[in-house]
């Protein structure tokens, strides 16, 4: 297959995020809550209260990366919350404004460190759409594999270092983060066998994947599965059951749906919220239109909604997983030719949206072609990362919160630094 | 004197105050060492990729905490700082602040091409090129990340080191321990080096997308094509004259 570039291809129409209203919102969902002023004058707060100020982070083992927040304390009482990024601005979109869009899939994996497939497949889809590359069935149904994968592996870690953020409330605190990355492990060994390394895997590319499936890796898919599978319900019962945990997440961080949709937030914590939408579903890509994907959502939208719609979601792939392993059609990996004799050949211009569900929401990427040394890389990227608009909750819900509160809802709503400040 | 020491205890200040107890001060020095390579505990300084692959370093499969290795919050209780991930320069200050907080002795381990070079981020406006810059380092575990098994060999270089600086000889707050020289850094010039040949820059470009889909990253197979042994026979052509310049001018 040859890439098509004139004129350039129909622009895959992108749904909207969430449209505001009732039709999104699953009935019994949260009411709107009570926010907080993000912009309140410190000065007008009671002027005989002892506010203390308290700097959380930039390093701070539960931050989950270089997050600072900056509290205004009465008592323990959150008064403001103003959080601040940047301490991981790496200057990635500025960078891959050199690049040809081959070297640029190893740049953006170290964006979302927890997901790299996920980066991968969001920027390739982009310059796919931009270059009008074909992207061959069986590529697309690893895409979907790998993606599934990922993705347990991905809520897998957020699980284990959220049991660590709450503490010694779960047998010792790292008790479920041991058991976590066990399992975790497993699929990183998965990843392992089909692209060589552990984490940054660069196996994607425009129009199909480098590294086709080896032999007996499907086999290793359903050995991992069974494994993760029987644990399961053990983590459920740690979390679930567990008394302690359940007073320290239930109506706490409660962010409702029409917040979610102010703010731009998808993902797991929507679904939390009762937003019924997932990209996986609404606007299929990959082989997602093949499959039946189940969305799970939750009605409460607290912290433990949010780790529910986690747990559910890592069954969830599983399933869908075990649906497509068998079935993954045979041809060709990557269907066109060496993409640099491509670009070498001709220049792209015109522009291209594309997103997919990242374990953490709509992972975005808007690509303008025609850039520098006759167009063989971007003009101009943009990535739109979930984590970024989750993150813009907090200084909503955090007042009105104690501080060890505040811990618990910065580990639920799960922001990846790298993707934040890119 | 007392200053000059790493290791402060009133017991070992004292004997080194007496004549005639040297031998005495080196076996406890010998003590002290003994307990510092064997009980290192890590203070993660985890910024971004290479801080999950540590955490999976100290999880269930690799479990560094067989090593004697306890992985501490706070720089108080710490004697390794492992910088894992990128040092922006709006968080380089922090992480200055955070290493003096730390109690001497210690020591810094680099973890991934992110905090030795700055990778590719190197050239960005942002970004630290190399924590070297700001932050003595004494172990540098390449990789991008590194996998666990190689962070682990990492910190058993660094006990190695320490024993085999330590030896009963005190050393000063600056000092740093002399690299052993098994352990040397790589001979590859840094990139800000001028004497850096212009091909280097080359191969690793080259090394991405020049060989058709599926093999486009493939060092292996660069290094073993035509192209890429020219460029090696290149490369050593140039770096070969830079050692007996100097003898060559004596005899003339």
């Amino acid at each position: 297959m040859e890439l098509s570039v004139d004129p350039p291809p129909e622009k895959p129409a992108k749904k909207p995020a969430a449209k505001a209203g009732p039709a999104w919102l699953i009935p019994g969902a949260v009411a709107p809550i009570e926010r907080a002023d993000p912009y309140l004058d410190i000065e007008d707060y009671d002027p005989e209260a002892d506010l203390m100020v308290l700097n959380l982070g930039p390093q701070h083992p539960s931050t989950h990366g270089v997050f600072r927040v900056k509290l205004y304390l009465d008592g323990e009482i959150i008064v403001k919350a103003v959080p601040f990024a940047g301490y991981l601005h790496r200057g990635v979109e500025k960078l891959c404004e050199k690049l040809a869009f081959t070297q640029i899939t190893p740049i953006v994996d170290k964006n979302d460190y927890v997901s790299p497939m996920m980066n991968e497949q969001a920027i390739n889809l982009a310059f796919e759409a931009l270059l009008g590359a074909e992207v061959p069935r069986r590529a697309r149904y690893l895409r979907t594999l790998v993606a599934e994968l990922q993705r347990i592996g991905s809520h897998l870690l957020w699980l284990g270092t959220f049991a660590l953020d709450l503490g010694g409330a779960l047998g010792g605190g790292s008790t479920v983060f041991l058991h976590c990355f066990r399992e975790r492990e497993l699929i990183l060994d998965l990843f392992e066998a089909l692209t060589g390394c552990r984490f940054h895997y660069n196996t994607h590319t425009v129009g199909g994947n480098r590294h086709d499936i080896p032999e007996g890796w499907a086999s290793l898919v359903k050995q991992a599965l069974a494994v993760i599978e029987s644990r399961l319900p053990e983590y459920e019962e740690l979390m679930t059951d567990n008394s302690i945990f359940v007073k320290r997440t239930r109506g706490v961080g409660v962010v409702d749906g029409e917040l979610c949709l102010e703010l731009g937030i998808t993902g797991p914590m929507a679904r939390a919220a009762g937003v019924d939408y997932d990209m996986r579903r609404d606007a299929p890509y990959h082989a997602y239109d093949e499959v039946e994907v189940r969305v799970q959502t939750e009605t409460a939208g607290d912290c433990q909604a949010r780790t529910l719609v986690r747990i559910r979601e890592i069954s969830e792939s599983i399933r869908i997983v075990r649906a497509l392993i068998d079935g993954v059609p045979e041809g060709p990996i990557c269907g066109h030719k060496p993409i640099k004799i491509v670009l070498q050949e001709r220049s792209a211009g015109g522009q291209a949206y594309a997103a997919l569900e990242s374990p953490r929401g709509e992972l975005g990427t808007w690509v303008i072609g025609g850039g520098v040394n006759k167009g063989t890389s971007p003009y101009r990227l943009k990535i739109r990362p979930p984590s970024l608009h989750a993150a813009a909750c907090l200084p909503y819900v955090l007042p009105g919160h104690s501080v060890s509160d505040a811990i618990v809802i910065l580990g639920s709503v799960d922001p990846i630094m790298g993707e934040v400040d890119r | 004197m007392e200053d000059d020491r790493a290791f402060t205890h009133p017991l070992y200040d004292f004997m080194a105050r007496m004549p005639g107890l040297d031998v005495a001060t080196t076996s406890v020095d010998k003590l002290l060492t003994w307990g510092a390579s064997n009980a290192l505990w890590i203070f993660p300084m985890a910024t971004s990729c290479c801080g999950i692959e540590f955490m999976a370093a100290a999880a269930s499969r690799v479990d560094l905490d067989r090593m004697g290795t306890i992985v501490r919050g706070t720089p108080r209780q710490s004697d390794v700082m492992v910088v894992a991930g990128t040092i922006t320069v709006k968080m380089a200050p922090r992480v200055k602040k955070l290493w003096d907080q730390m109690p001497e002795p210690k020591w810094c381990l680099a973890m991934g091409s992110c905090a030795i070079s700055g990778d590719f981020y190197r050239d960005i406006y942002s970004v630290v090129p190399g924590i070297d810059t700001f932050l003595p380092v004494d172990v540098y575990v390449p990789g991008c990340p590194p996998n666990p098994e190689e962070l682990m060999h990492g910190l058993l270089r660094l006990q190695e080191k320490i024993r085999a600086f330590r030896a009963g000889k005190p050393r000063g707050a600056a000092e740093r321990p002399p690299t052993p020289e098994h352990m040397r850094r790589p001979s590859l010039p840094r990139l800000d080096d001028p004497t850096r040949p212009d091909e280097l820059s080359l191969l690793q470009t080259q090394s991405a997308g020049s060989l058709g889909h599926g093999t486009e990253m493939n060092l292996i197979e660069l290094r073993r094509s035509k192209a890429g042994e020219a460029l090696a026979a290149k490369l050593a052509a140039l770096r070969a004259p830079a050692a007996p310049a100097e003898p060559a001018e004596k005899k003339e």
